[in-house]
């Protein structure tokens, strides 16, 4: 695998040279086993304000598991991850509930926010129809399509102007153009300041990103 | 406060949008009830069960259902405990428009010495019901688990001597006692007792899924927010 000279390997060692800015994302010696097989091996990974992390790997790697960590949802075997603000996440698969409508989506995770109902309903709309998405008043999160639904859960993970924003193979079910608007967004948010960690097969966008993190078992047993 | 009845108020929108789950909710009572018309006291017994499990089942398929859009909540600025109350408090609206409903069929249809008895004795299935079926939701991998746990206890709330000591541990045993009370208008122990057993288990049953779902929801020790 060729990465850019921007990309960056980060295998169980130190961060990259500091830019001066904030670390806003710093996982430090993550170790996670599933029984006896080890997944994650003491891997670290730093992410600055108006930076793009990739994680890359084969399936069973250990990248959903390595996000989750970071997200707070899933507690690693040893580790600490450290958080400078406020956290986005989206998973792989959609966590939504299926008889409420996008827009009920947008006010009760703005809520979460404290954003008010109409602040909220106005942001995501914004949002989505940056992804190419009109949001439809009427339609449950049941009967949209695998991308659009896919679209929704990036939306919500974006609602409240999150600091680290943590996304899961976002973009699976995305139409070609759907799939460069959700990169534009990307690249818009590093702009912003936010620091983005991305779980990715499309290695196309490698050469994009500022730090790649490659959880292959070969990988992590040469970055120890 | 605001996240609260946000959170209430959009499990209750889900709720009554699944048409064919609110069919069942208000066909299972009637099924059980019209079991034992002929017999007043029992038909009255087995329609409190029968809301018992309908609206146990619709607060275990809901705690079920939200396990992955919670924790996606959390880090959005919810609390568990505001996903707790807000879930609770839309399967207790539910759940007494089920019950105020069937104590206006039973008040209309059979001859009960005290009807506000009744009205109390659904009321108090109901307040059991949320917490159990919560945390039955909470406590399980998946819901065909918990539903088997949940006909497990009501099929042993319907087959176990009431008399014996060993039904007071079954959270529905309050329906019995009070059902006594006011069908036949025994003497006002019934009630008393039974309605004492009823506000002890659901508070039990509060703490016990309510504890669960903080245990879930938590913020894990090695995250540090700075």
């Amino acid at each position: 695998m060729r990465y850019s000279a921007r990309a960056e390997q980060q295998l169980g060692g130190t961060s990259g040279p500091s830019s001066g800015r904030d670390v806003l994302l710093h996982a430090h010696g993550i170790v996670k086993r599933y029984g006896r097989r080890r997944v994650l091996n003491g891997v670290d990974l730093v992410v600055r304000a108006g930076e793009v992390a990739a994680i890359v790997g084969s399936n069973g790697a250990g990248k959903s598991s390595m996000l989750k960590i970071c997200a707070g949802l899933l507690a690693p075997d040893e580790g600490r991850v450290t958080v400078s603000g406020r956290l986005g996440y989206c998973p792989q698969n959609a966590g939504v509930m299926g008889f409420l409508t996008p827009r009920e989506h947008f006010t009760l995770f703005g809520t979460g926010r404290g954003m008010g109902g109409r602040d909220a309903d106005r942001r995501g709309r914004e949002l989505a129809s940056k992804l190419d998405w009109q949001v439809a008043r009427g339609t449950l999160a049941k009967d949209l399509s695998g991308g659009t639904r896919q679209k929704l859960n990036v939306v919500l993970s974006a609602l409240g102007d999150p600091d680290v924003l943590l996304l899961d193979e976002p973009y699976q079910g995305f139409d070609r153009g759907s799939y460069v608007d959700f990169w534009q967004n990307v690249w818009g948010w590093r702009d912003q300041g936010k620091a983005i960690v991305v779980v990715t097969h499309m290695l196309n966008q490698l050469d994009q990103v500022d730090h790649v993190l490659d959880l292959s078992p070969d990988k992590q047993e040469a970055g120890r | 406060m605001t996240r609260t009845l946000r959170m209430a108020e959009m499990t209750l929108r889900e709720l009554l949008r699944r048409r064919g789950v609110l069919g069942l909710l208000l066909l299972v009572p009637l099924v059980f009830y019209l079991g034992r018309h002929d017999q007043p006291g029992q038909a009255i017994r087995f329609v409190s069960l029968g809301v018992g499990f309908a609206v146990s089942t619709a607060a275990l398929f809901s705690a079920v259902g939200g396990r992955e859009i919670e924790s996606r909540l959390t880090l959005s600025g919810f609390r568990p405990r505001h996903l707790y109350l807000g879930r609770m408090i839309a399967l207790l609206t539910a759940g007494l428009l089920i019950s105020a409903l069937y104590a206006v069929v039973v008040i209309v249809d059979q001859d009960v010495a005290n009807p506000q008895a009744v009205a109390l004795e659904l009321v108090l299935t109901t307040l059991v019901a949320v917490p159990l079926g919560l945390l039955l939701g909470l406590a399980v991998p998946r819901d065909l688990e918990g539903s088997l746990l949940l006909i497990s206890v009501i099929g042993a709330q319907m087959v176990i001597d009431p008399a014996k000591d060993a039904a007071k541990v079954l959270p529905f045993w309050s329906t019995r006692e009070i059902i006594t009370y006011a069908v036949d208008g025994a003497g006002s122990g019934s009630l008393v007792s039974g309605a004492t057993h009823a506000v002890v288990v659901t508070a039990l049953l509060v703490l016990a899924s309510g504890g669960v779902m903080s245990l879930r929801l938590r913020r894990r020790t090695h995250m540090q927010f700075v």
